[in-house]
Order: structure tokens, then sequence, then C-alpha cells
């Protein structure tokens, strides 16, 4: 299956040059639903609407505005940011390298597959040195004049390139305000024991989206005009924090 | 201070506004592991960085907003009014409710349970899609800080399914400083096969060892911090000049018709502001 | 950059980047916006109590960029108090409100050096407590403008029988305040009022004053903004910071005192510096108490 690249780029650090081609690595697949009006059952559009006016404003009366002051905007043609973009130089600098563990995944966003260009040498090479040392090597490139940041790696034998959040876009857990509480000993053991009977190797390929198929049958239900049972969603009730020991004991117990 | 209406003030626990929608959150349940439940919020762990804009009217600058438009009747359509689909034929659409969507997965829906635990260094990152945040509620913060501690001893991470709107996710329930975050993972369905190479090639020992050298002179440990977005700055030095020379514009207010005010007011008026003319 | 972790009335907070300069050629830390905003506690809570704030964010100082944010962020302590409010599109939203000095600390290290709230209070978000008339001065014009502006509205009202108050707004403004405080006033009642009362300052004082907001009729030289009498507009709340290159706050003004400045034709005159709020106020009082407290009625005309 020949695959369309989404872009071309050199891997650089050093005097390291890898020539590469980036393909998308994921391809969601959902059931896709629309929005419609109620009584003509007409599907829905996304406009832009003048609050005031309330009627869709065309594109060409749009103008896009920078708020400065409460209320009041400085008006942007997107031009003027077109000359300052960055040159698409397709050049993936690497500026530091890692340990593949210490990558926090709270930071990680969209992935590519690395498919290597005519220098398959070199390619080969470096996916081999990172696999084998374990580490992530920390780079920046201009794609569409936008800035990214990202960490590449290896996957087996190919390269694989992984967007990184900014700093800033990710929310510190310090500013979740958590309140440390006393743990018991006995507590945090039982814990762990719990943890350790109830660990099992990964295999992501054996989970399914049976929510889909679900979802599916009633879909078809509803087609044939079957009637659909309604059911209301389960609810735990919280385990309260005098009964959490005995919680922990007896789910030990039902393990064992 | 008089007495007034009382506030409808809220700290933590809110009425939950629509289908497990929670103003403290994106959504609120509990979490379980075997007999232990934690009652918990969903909260946002990321925040795009982008520089945002508005989209104004070009001939007053009124602000716009995104709304659902009716291509027939040619209207704005109110959220009373929108109901939701499924396309079974060009046109032609089944009707699905939130309470029969609930029913599809109606364990799921309320309750993060973690069936299993794993070693968090197994996963690959490739199926991370997106993160949150679990925060405890009243009453659970002492589950919550035990679950988090243990997995963290253990270096374990937990395994569950999750029904967040609309969709089912596997999710890895992860310790990290303290907190518990729940990320989204990707069905292996959705991951792409990556492009095959000739398994023939064989690499060479020396190009390999000199790329390592190079490697090892350039590590390091791993502080986001160090790297800014340069698209967003170039973007915000650009405004930052135009504020300088542009004075900003504003929305006119609406102006009712006719209205001046009572007559009585106007002649009020007119009679004090003569007084004050003859001060100033 | 330093993060310590506080105790204020039992609560933790956790304050970072203390030594940050936000107000880089002044030099003005995070930790004295803390500081200044501590001392100012007793002062501007009552002003902010149970108000949606919008919280007007300087991150990396006032040189740099800002943003906007009216929702409370989700990552707020856990006793910082909120009230959900309806926007007109009918979507509801979570404010915060200031209520303690705890929130206002939390607020502050958040770089929110700007705050703003609405006329009414988040329980009954139709009901504004007072009118205001915001003074703006056009391009020319000048605070000394708005003070002229200011006395004559002031005289106007008083003819009236209504108490009024000023103060600056920090920038280059001028707010004239009208304390209502009553359940049965609405936007509606302040908007025509203070429209009335704007056109005809305007009519007898064509070259000083203008009434309308578009530019084109914008000759003269300070514009009277009435449509700030609207339940989704904020003023910047009296002894608040201002994001200008010196931490200058919005502070109220006794009438003989403006008169006094006025005369004095010097514009600098009428700011006041942070550092000095807290020293004027326990000398010459809360110029602005009264705006919470005294209770006018509109149509008693």
């Amino acid at each position: 299956m020949e695959k369309r690249a989404i872009w071309k780029g050199y891997i650089n650090f050093g005097n390291v040059n890898v020539p590469v081609n980036l393909y998308a690595a994921i391809k969601e697949r959902r059931i896709q639903f629309h929005l419609l009006h109620k009584r003509d059952h007409v599907r829905l559009r996304q406009q832009m609407v003048c609050v005031f006016e309330k009627k869709p404003v065309p594109r060409e009366e749009q103008s896009k505005g920078f708020e400065v002051e409460e209320g009041k905007y400085i008006i942007v043609d997107p031009s003027e940011f077109e000359q300052s973009a960055f040159k698409d130089n397709r050049v993936i600098e690497i500026h530091e390298f890692i340990k593949t563990e210490q990558v926090d995944p709270l930071f990680l966003g969209r992935v590519f597959h690395l498919g290597p260009d005519v220098n398959l040498k070199g390619y080969s090479a470096l996916a081999l040195a990172l696999k084998e040392m374990d580490v992530a090597g920390i780079c920046t490139w201009s794609m569409r004049k936008r800035h990214y940041l990202g960490a590449l790696h290896a996957s087996g034998k190919m390269l694989r390139l992984h967007m990184l959040r900014y700093a800033d876009e990710v929310i510190p857990v310090k500013s979740l305000d958590l309140s440390e509480m006393p743990l018991a000993e006995k507590e945090v053991k039982i814990g762990i024991d719990l943890i350790n009977q109830l660990t099992v190797p990964f295999e992501p390929q054996t989970f399914e989206n049976d929510h889909q198929k679900r979802l599916q049958n009633l879909i078809d239900k509803k087609v044939h005009g079957e009637k659909i049972a309604i059911l209301r969603p389960k609810r735990v009730k919280p385990t309260a924090p005098g009964k959490l020991l005995w919680a922990l004991e007896a789910s030990l117990k039902k393990i064992a | 201070m008089k007495a007034r209406d009382p506030v409808k003030v809220s700290s933590k626990s809110s009425p939950v506004m629509g289908k497990g929608v929670s103003s403290r959150g994106i959504w609120s349940g509990t979490l379980s592991f075997s007999l232990v439940a934690i009652p918990v919020h969903l909260v946002k762990a990321v925040e795009p960085g982008r520089v945002s804009f508005r989209m104004l009217h070009r001939k007053d600058y009124s602000p716009l907003k995104t709304r659902m438009f009716c291509p027939e009747e040619e209207t704005i359509v109110p959220p009373d009014e929108i109901v939701r689909g499924y396309e079974i034929a060009h046109d032609s659409y089944i009707l699905i409710t939130d309470e029969e969507l609930e029913s599809v997965t109606p364990e799921r829906s309320r309750t993060i349970e973690i069936i299993e635990f794993i070693d968090a260094k197994e996963i690959d990152p490739i199926y991370y899609d997106h993160p949150y945040y679990l925060v405890p509620s009243k009453g659970g913060e002492k589950a919550y800080c035990l679950l988090a501690e243990a997995m963290r001893q253990t270096h374990r991470a937990g395994l569950a399914k999750f029904v967040l709107s609309e969709r089912e996710h596997l999710v890895v329930v992860k310790s990290t400083e303290g907190a518990l975050a729940v990320i989204t993972l990707h069905y292996g369905e959705e991951i792409l096969p990556k492009e095959s190479i000739s398994a023939k090639e064989e690499v060479e020992d020396e190009e390999k060892n000199h790329i390592k050298k190079k490697i090892r002179k350039m590590m390091t440990d791993f502080d986001p911090e160090k790297y800014a977005d340069e698209r967003r700055k170039k973007i915000l030095t650009i405004l930052k000049s135009k504020v300088k020379e542009q004075a900003p514009v504003e929305a006119p207010e609406i102006e009712e018709e006719g209205r001046t005010g009572p007559a009585d007011l106007v002649a009020t008026l007119r009679e004090s502001m003569r007084k004050v003319k003859k001060k100033r | 950059m330093s993060r310590k972790i506080v105790a204020i009335s039992g609560k933790r907070l956790s304050l970072s980047n203390l030594e940050k300069d936000l107000y880089p050629s002044y030099g003005f830390t995070k930790a004295q916006i803390l500081e200044y905003y501590r001392r100012i506690s007793k002062f501007i809570l009552p002003h902010l109590k149970d108000r949606a704030l919008t919280f007007k964010r300087y991150p990396d100082g006032v040189e740099k960029d800002f943003f906007f944010e009216k929702r409370c962020p989700s990552h707020r302590p856990v006793w910082v108090k909120t009230a959900e409010v309806r926007t007109e599109d009918g979507e509801r939203k979570n404010v915060c409100l200031v209520n303690d000095l705890e929130t206002l600390m939390w607020v502050a290290n958040l770089a929110s050096l700007e705050l703003h709230v609405p006329l009414a209070r988040a329980s009954s978000p139709e009901t504004p407590d007072c009118m205001v008339f915001d003074l703006d001065p056009s391009d020319g014009a000048d605070i000394l403008d708005c003070a002229r502006v200011a006395l004559i509205l002031h005289d106007l009202l008083s003819e009236l029988k209504l108490a009024n108050y000023v103060k600056t707004s920090g920038k280059k403004g001028l707010h004239v305040y009208v304390p209502l405080n009553s359940r049965e006033t609405t936007f509606q009642e302040t908007k025509h009022f203070s429209k009335a009362v704007a056109d005809i300052v305007q009519k007898n004082y064509p070259d000083l004053v203008t009434a309308k907001m578009s530019k084109v009729y914008r000759k003269a030289r300070v514009f009277i903004n009435w449509s700030q009498n609207d339940s989704s507009k904020t003023m910047i709340c009296v002894y608040s910071l201002r994001a200008l290159e010196r931490p200058i706050v919005s502070f109220p003004l006794a009438w003989n005192e403006l008169e006094r400045l006025t005369s004095e034709d010097d514009p600098k005159k009428l700011q006041v510096m942070s550092l000095d709020a807290v020293g004027r106020i326990e000398n010459e009082g809360e110029l602005f108490r009264e705006v919470l407290i005294k209770k006018q009625r509109l149509t008693r005309l």
C-alpha cells in the first residue's frame, strides 16, 4: 500500500544529515454524528453570525481582531503574518538528546512515521543508534509556516517523530492544589500488593472498541424500527475515607 | 451590608449541568479499582498556546459567534431545536437521543474502572492520545493519594475503559508528581502500519558508532521550558507594534430607536444644566 | 525561579516566580505586586466581593503579551469561590469571585495585574449597583479635559440630588460613579439615564464633549461613554493596578482635590502610584466606600 508523504525533511545534528518523509501515523475511526434541525431533520451548518443582526456573515465581511482592551480590538490582516512566517527550510534540527523514559506523556502531541528517503544507510544507522542507547532527540522544525517542537525516537527499525507541547501548554500539577494526605504504611502496602496482583503485560491489540460495535447495533436496531431499552448509567458508591483500609483488604481477599 | 439574594457559590461540588458534565470540570464520577471507589472530577491537563483572535463584522466591528444554521429555512437554530442524527443514506438520518447514547455502555459513562495494571514503561508512546488530570472530589482525597503513591512506588499505570462524550476510550491512569493523570489511547486499529524497510539492509558499525558518539556529546535532561513557540512570539511582536501605531476599534452601542428618555427626565436635566452652566 | 507555599487562613497557596520583574522599565516584581494587593486588600475586597472577575494576565510582564480570562481557570484551588453565570448565548460558565485575601493573592500570583469587574453582582447580573460615566479622552485630549467634564457632571448630578464619586482609570481617563444599591435598578434604566445626561452635557459643551461612540463624531475632546452601563461590560476595579510602564492604580479623588488639580494644569498629578495608595487611604479615608453603601433612586426625579 503506497502512502503519500505529508512532508519531506532532513534530520540534522552535528554533521549527521538524514533525509526523511513524514507520514500520518494515526487514523481515527469512529461513528460520526451530525447535528440536525429538530423540525425538518435538515443537516445544520456552522456559520459565523453577527450577534446584533442575528444573521450569518459571509467571509468577505469578516475581519480578524486581537483584543487589546476589553471590547476593543486591533484589526489584523492574515497577510501581515505571512511576511514573518518561517521559511520552510525542511530541517528537523536536533538540539539535544534525552533518555526516552524522561519524555512525559503529558507533552506528547501528534505523531508521524518517518520513512527513509534515498539514503537508507544513514537512516538505519540513526534508528539503530537511538534504539540501542534508548534515547530520543529533542528537535524543532518549521512546517507549513508554523513552528514545532518534537521528539525523534526509534521504533523497531523505523524512526518516529512525536510533536511536543510547549511548556506553557501543559497545566502544572501544582496548580491543581491537591492536599497531601497522610497515608498509613499498612494501607500503602496493601495497595501495592493489590496492584502487583492485578498487573499484566501490556497487550493493546487485545482491546477492542466494542462501544463502536454496540453503537452500530443500536443504530441498526433503530433503522429496523426496534425498541431501544434505556439503561441508566451505573453509579458506584464512593468508598468512605474511614472504610478505605477495609475496602483494600477485601479487594485483596477477593483476588487471592 | 444589606440582606440580598444568596449568591450561588460553589467551591467544589456543583449541581450537575448536563449528562455527566459538571461545572467543576469536563466530567465527574468515580475512579475504581477492585472494591475501592474514589469520587473524582476530570479537568484539563493541556491548554493550546495559540494566539487567539476574534472574528468581527467588517462594517462595524461587532463580534461574531459561531452558531448552527439551517440552510433550508435560512435561520439560526437555538440549542433546544438541535438533535443528533446518524446518516444511513444520503440525506437520510436516524435520530439518537442522549439517553439512548448513554444506554450503549451504561457501566462506563460515570465510572473509570481500572481492570488491570501494567508497567508504565511498556506503553509505546504512539498509543497516547489526549491527557487529562483527575482531581479528587470531597471525601476521595485519601484514597486518591493512596492510589497515586502505590502506583508511584510500583512504577505501574492502570488500564481502564471509559466513555467520554459519545466515544469510548481505552485509558491509562498514571501517577505524576502526586496527581493522577488520565490519558486516552488510540485503539490498535487506528494506528497506521509503518512503511517497512528491507530487512536485508546491514548497518555498518562504524557509521552507527559515529552517530552514538555524537549523541553522547549532546545528552541532557528533559526540560521543555527551554523551548518557546517561535511563531507565536513573532505574531505577538507584530501585534505589539500594531498596538503602538493603531488605535483599537470598538463595536458601537445599539441605540434603541426614538428613546431619549421620559420627557420629565429630559426637562429636569435641562433645568439643572442651566444652573450648572452659570458656574462653569 | 522561586516557588513558595504559604498558608492564608488555613488554606495553602503556591506562589511562583516572585522575583520576576513584571514592570521591567520601572522595576516592580511579582512579590511587590502581591505585597501591594495584600496591603490594599482590606479596601479593595469589598469592591470585588461577589462580582465575576475578568482576569487580565501578563505572565511575562507589562511589555509582553497578555490575555483575558473570564472563565474561572480549571486549575484553581478548591477553595476559590465561583458562581455560575449564563451568557447571552445561553451557555453557562463558571466565574471566579474574589471574596477573600487568599483568592486575591492567587489571582495576583497568576499575574492578573488588572482586575475588571461588572457593575452588577454575580447573583443578580441584571441589577447594577451603580451608574457610571466612563470619560475617555480622544486623540489630542487628556485627563485634564476629562476632569473638566467630570466637574460638570458632578455639578449636574448634584443638582439632581444624586451623590456622585470620581476615580482615575489609572490610564488616560476618569470614571464617575453614581451609587444606587437597590434591587429594582435595571441596566435599561441606568443606560437611558446616563445617555440622556451625556446628550445634554454634549449639547451644552459641544467643543469639549461627545456622547457618540463612532470615531467620525469624535472631533470633540472627551467621550462620555454611557454604554458601559450594561451587564456584559466591566470596569477596572477601584485600587486595581494598571499594566502600564509604572504601577499606577485606579484611585478615587475627592471633588475639591480634582478641582484644585485641574487648575494646576499638570495631568501627571492626578495619577496615584501603588506605593502611595495605602498611605493616602489611611490619611483621607476610603473615598469610594459610599459607592457600595449609598442608596439612591434615579426615578425619584
